[in-house]
């Protein structure tokens, strides 16, 4: 299932990709269009409660007033509350998913995956809670349905059904307190958010800002063509008969008419408490490497590893042995072995003046000097004529071990960020190769979150450790198109071969002419 | 022109996305209750018989007890349970036992139920019993309803049955 998900999720990806650029893809950025949709809601919320009234006589009328009576404006807010909310449900429930089928709940990522759990049911209850406040007839069926849910609990004396059973048995304080919810459990969801994405570095908490003004737009058209209404007014004297029901919120009250109280709590705790434990059940996912380690002897404690980790696994300390100086130190609950901080370090240089390659910072998995030693007899061994690439990726990425042939090598790792920018400038220098080429997750969608963007930002010369000025830039291609990218990454790679074969062609040409002058 | 067609695509994705969503916050509809059913509900909230009697303290069991705790009868705390029973046509749509609340079963009994039942004319027997000392059951109400489609009715006990 989860292969098949990952599958589906690829894709969308590469189809919103081309629609919205990789900067723009909603898909990239679930995460941060919930807290942005969650912004709406907050927003609009505020400007309905002035108007709303805390009663059950109010309660109806008053929403109905500003629907109508200010459609331009109190309408649109109503209508962009509701279908934010909604469309918060549904990113959420993408993210959940993308994130389940990507593989990324279980290790020091349990964290996360475990947080939002409990999130899910404040959304809902949120969400509800706010249906109910419109009390028309969906409210009606809400408020009976949940209040029989609740009373199927022990831990209920007086049956809180008995609150609604007829119209004479209601109180105006009944409103004041959903109010009191309604604005308490969506800050207690903000709160959790918080909590969410508290041990992540740059958590995306807000969507490209040509994304967010797109999304508004969209939902001014989606509020104006159809606005969100009320239902006929809720009569607790009349039975509710047919309703129209919020499927994304409301579906658990399906399971609650249908096959009572008792089971609708074993099915939604039950299947609550199976994702909880996900990140711990045996799963046929590669086993992650040991975390990274530390050497102090080449830690100079320039905190370049510190600012990369994007789990915050490693922070810095008062060095062992070195007075006034700084020491990297891993958390190892937090490393989830991506070598992204072996590639930041700048003793991960093999221009260093030593016997044996070795670096601050690096996981055993891949050890600097064991990539550094699989580089050059790799691309030793290549034979063919034309042009020879070192081709580096990632284990999430495009598959690069695909295209090892005479021509190429190449190397997979669990994060293309591992590859410092010395090794692409020792590779060309030493001419080793002809051309480089780093390709790993698609832009913006980094199975360890900051990986290609680090590299971007390492080869555009605008974060250490630099590519320097002296390494030809048309001999080194940066690609990131993810594990669906493959066969263009073949394309592209071709292509690279014969711009190189071209440059070298011309520049044998030149050589030849110089003689002959 | 390239522009022009990835905002049209984007256009087009907004659409794929939000207009489902837009319809399933309301639709389609969803059926709760049969139109030919209507609803009874029995919500009693009713405190049963204490079980016991009082029984006389002697003056050795009165000067035994803390100064500020001396009474003169001893009286147990614990309630009888409901005995509910409620026949349509005859027929017994619910039974239950409803026990008093409480770490001492010394509180309120109360429970709530909702039926669907035939919309129409009915003959409906409600009786409880809330004494373990009386037998059968010692309060009792029987009435001819006429019950419209979706109309909820409402059984209730204060000093006796009430329909509403």
């Amino acid at each position: 299932m989860k292969s098949l998900l990952k599958r589906g999720f690829n894709q969308l990806d590469a189809l919103f990709s081309k629609a919205f650029t990789p900067q723009w893809n909603p898909l990239y950025q679930l995460g941060g269009l919930s807290f942005f949709y969650f912004w709406i809601v907050a927003v609009t919320g505020v400007y309905l409660f002035i108007f709303f009234e805390t009663s059950i006589g109010g309660a109806y009328s008053s929403i109905e007033q500003i629907s109508h009576s200010q459609w331009y404006l109190g309408g649109v807010m109503r209508s962009f509350h509701r279908y934010a909310s909604a469309a918060m449900g549904v990113c959420v429930t993408l993210h959940l998913l993308r994130e389940f089928a990507m593989d990324r709940y279980s290790g020091p990522r349990w964290f996360s995956w475990v947080s939002g759990i409990p999130l899910l049911w404040l959304l809902f209850a949120s969400a509800i809670g706010g249906y109910w406040l419109v009390w028309d007839q969906q409210a009606q069926f809400i408020a009976i349905l949940t209040s029989e849910w609740f009373d199927w609990l022990p831990i209920m004396v007086d049956p809180m059904a008995s609150n609604f059973l007829n119209e004479a048995a209601l109180s105006d304080r009944f409103f004041s307190l959903l109010v009191f919810l309604h604005i308490g459990i969506p800050l207690t969801l903000l709160l959790g958010m918080f909590i969410h994405i508290k041990r992540i570095t740059g958590a995306r908490s807000a969507p490209a800002r040509g994304l967010a003004a797109g999304t508004l737009l969209a939902m001014l058209v989606v509020s104006l063509w159809r606005p969100a209404l009320s239902q006929a007014p809720a009569n607790l004297d009349i039975a509710v008969t047919e309703v129209g029901l919020d499927w994304i919120f409301l579906n658990p009250y399906l399971l609650i008419s249908n096959w009572g109280p008792g089971q609708a709590w074993a099915v939604l705790v039950g299947f609550s408490s199976v994702l909880t434990i996900l990140p711990w059940l045996p799963s046929r996912r590669k086993k992650q490497g040991p975390v990274a380690v530390v050497d102090p002897d080449n830690c100079n404690g320039c905190g370049w590893c510190l600012a990369d980790c994007p789990y915050e696994a490693v922070s810095m300390k008062e060095h062992d042995y070195k007075v006034g100086h700084k020491q990297s130190v891993v958390n190892p609950d937090l490393c989830v072995s991506c070598g992204i901080c072996a590639g930041a370090c700048p003793s991960s240089s093999p221009f260093r003046h030593v016997d044996e390659l070795t670096t601050g910072i690096s996981i055993p998995e891949l050890h600097i000097k064991d990539l550094l030693a699989l580089t050059e007899s790799r691309l030793e061994a290549l034979s063919g004529e034309g042009p020879r690439i070192m081709l580096y990726g990632c284990d999430h990425g495009s598959d690069v071990q695909r295209y090892q042939s005479d021509r190429v090598a190449a190397i997979s790792m669990p994060c293309s960020a591992l590859v410092p920018p010395a090794f692409v400038d020792y590779v060309l220098r030493k001419e080793l190769a002809d051309g480089v080429m780093i390709s790993g997750c698609c832009e913006g969608d980094c199975h360890h979150r900051l990986g290609n963007t680090w590299m971007d930002q390492r080869f555009s010369m605008e974060r250490m450790p630099v590519l320097r000025t002296r390494v030809p830039r048309d001999r080194v291609r940066l690609r990131w198109l993810g594990a669906q990218g493959t066969r263009q990454l073949g394309r592209e790679m071709e292509q690279f071969a014969s711009e190189l074969g071209d440059e070298s062609a011309a520049e044998s040409v030149q050589v030849v002419e110089v003689k002959h002058g | 022109m390239a522009d022009i067609r990835r905002y049209l695509a984007q256009a087009a994705l907004y659409a794929v996305f939000l207009l489902p969503l837009v319809y399933f916050t309301h639709l389609p509809t969803y059926r709760h209750l049969e139109p030919d059913l209507a609803v009874l509900k029995i919500a009693i909230r009713h405190a049963g018989a204490i079980i016991g009697e009082c029984t006389a303290l002697t003056a050795e069991e009165t000067a035994a007890l803390p100064p500020n705790m001396r009474h003169a009868q001893d009286c147990p705390r614990e309630r009888s349970p409901l005995e509910l029973e409620l026949l349509l046509d005859g027929k017994s749509l619910y039974q239950a036992t409803v026990p008093p609340s409480g770490l001492h079963n010394d509180g309120i009994s109360s429970m709530y139920r909702r039926l669907e039942v035939p919309a129409g004319k009915h003959q409906l027997l409600l009786r409880m019993n809330d004494d373990v000392a009386a037998q059968g059951y010692n309060w009792q109400l029987e009435e001819s309803v006429d019950l419209q489609p979706a109309q909820v009715m409402v059984a209730s006990f204060k000093e006796g049955f009430r329909l509403e």
